[in-house]
């Protein structure tokens, strides 16, 4: 078993900024874990970890010359649960909160906790920001990490 | 945010020419004013590079900077490559055509074939004498003015520029360190196949300064053959480095495990609810 799941968020920001969306095959999820995650490729990526590991999530821009950072990831919770709220769970730890221009120097890396119970997905948001104004942040609430 | 970082060096050929100086004469951009670049548009860019180092000072992202140097007042880069070559063959053909008409005409009264000849002789254009030197690129052109049309000897309307080349980046962010410039050959055609490229040094925070040596072409005539000539001109830049240390973005710090709520906590007691009721 590999000691971390990388998870890579490839967008295409142009893309992105112009449907206003981070639909239309603007984002795809890909992770390298060892147990056969399902749909790589897609934004409905389910991870299949295992307590201990560590996973961490990077983004890349498919054009390298585009803006593009996570905002933050906030679980929501077993799936099923209660529809998706948002309740509690994470944060961008960043000292300053959200400012974009520092979102780089944040590292989305962490441990997956031995009180997970197997086969049940967690659900998490995937907030990206490119560049900056009204428009710049979207999410997804559509991937999932599950323990083996 | 990194990314590939663009410095965009627009030059205003003809007017830098006149003046044999860039200075006022060439503006400069970036694509990084959301960190702090300056300046954007003017002669006197700074360009912010914000570097990025781990818990143990060792530098935790790369920038890497590219220069791309545009012409204002030329044909734009983006039309087809052999464009110039076709339009100078164009006329050519043209010339040809309309010479063929005039020596087909019978020899009859009022027909100045003076006039006849100088028309066209502005159809063909002026094709620009190459050197050793000047040869390659600009070799068998003519000169055409903006709108792609050739441009008759000794007529005064603009003509357009060869595009600005850089030759070399130097100064004091290369003697410091700072940045490693080269050249670097690429299959983008609109950079002519080659750009300069640098990565950047960001454990030494400061502002740096930095030449860039640009080659323009001016036309002139020598012994009755028309050249283009080579300057060389400098302009000058600055890069601003900073550099601040990566965390962890769950928990602000170090290392921890994933903020996953337990199951039981997605399923909340409503206290106030269980409150009253038990009250009874």
């Amino acid at each position: 078993m590999k000691p971390q799941v990388n998870i890579l968020a490839l967008v295409d920001v142009i893309g992105a900024l112009s449907d206003r969306t981070l639909g239309n095959g603007n984002l795809s999820l890909v992770d390298n874990g060892d147990f056969h995650s399902l749909g790589q490729g897609t934004p409905e990526l389910c991870t299949i970890v295992s307590p201990g590991q560590v996973v961490q999530w990077q983004v890349l821009a498919v054009d390298l010359q585009t803006p593009v950072e996570i905002k933050s990831i906030t679980f929501l919770g077993p799936e099923g649960a209660n529809g998706g709220a948002l309740n509690g769970g994470s944060h961008n730890g960043a000292p300053d909160g959200g400012d974009g221009e520092k979102l780089d120097l944040g590292v989305w890396i962490g441990i997956v906790p031995p009180y997970l119970p197997p086969g049940v997905g967690h659900r998490y948001r995937l907030e990206l920001q490119m560049y900056e104004g009204d428009n710049s942040v979207m999410h997804i609430d559509s991937p999932t990490l599950m323990c083996l | 945010m990194p990314q590939q970082l663009a410095i965009i060096v627009l030059v205003d050929v003809g007017n830098a020419l006149t003046a044999e100086s860039l200075k006022d004469n060439v503006y400069l951009f970036d694509n990084m004013k959301l960190h702090g670049s300056e300046g954007e548009g003017t002669g006197d860019l700074v360009t912010a590079i914000n570097g990025a180092y781990w818990r143990d000072g060792s530098q935790a992202s790369e920038q890497v900077l590219n220069w791309l140097p545009y012409s204002l007042g030329s044909i734009p880069p983006t039309v087809p490559r052999g464009y110039q070559a076709d339009r100078a063959r164009q006329s050519d053909q043209e010339a040809l055509d309309e010479l063929d008409a005039l020596t087909s005409k019978p020899p009859a009264a009022g027909n100045d074939t003076a006039s006849q000849l100088a028309k066209i002789r502005k159809t063909a254009g002026t094709r620009v004498k190459t050197t050793r030197r000047t040869s390659g690129r600009m070799s068998g052109q003519k000169i055409l003015d903006v709108t792609g049309n050739v441009v008759g000897e000794g007529e005064t309307h603009a003509y357009s520029y060869p595009g600005p080349v850089i030759t070399d980046i130097y100064g004091q962010a290369v003697d410091e360190k700072i940045i490693y410039p080269a050249e670097y050959g690429s299959p983008d055609l609109v950079t002519d196949g080659w750009y300069w490229s640098a990565t950047v040094d960001t454990s030494r925070p400061g502002t740096y300064a930095y030449t860039m040596r640009i080659q323009l072409h001016k036309l002139v005539q020598r012994s009755g053959e028309i050249l283009w000539e080579p300057v060389n001109l400098t302009c000058e830049s600055r890069l601003r480095v900073t550099a601040e240390p990566r965390f962890n973005a769950f928990t602000g710090g170090g290392m921890g495990l994933l903020p996953i709520p337990p199951v039981a906590y997605s399923y909340p007691a409503a206290p106030t609810a269980t409150d009253e009721t038990g009250e009874s």
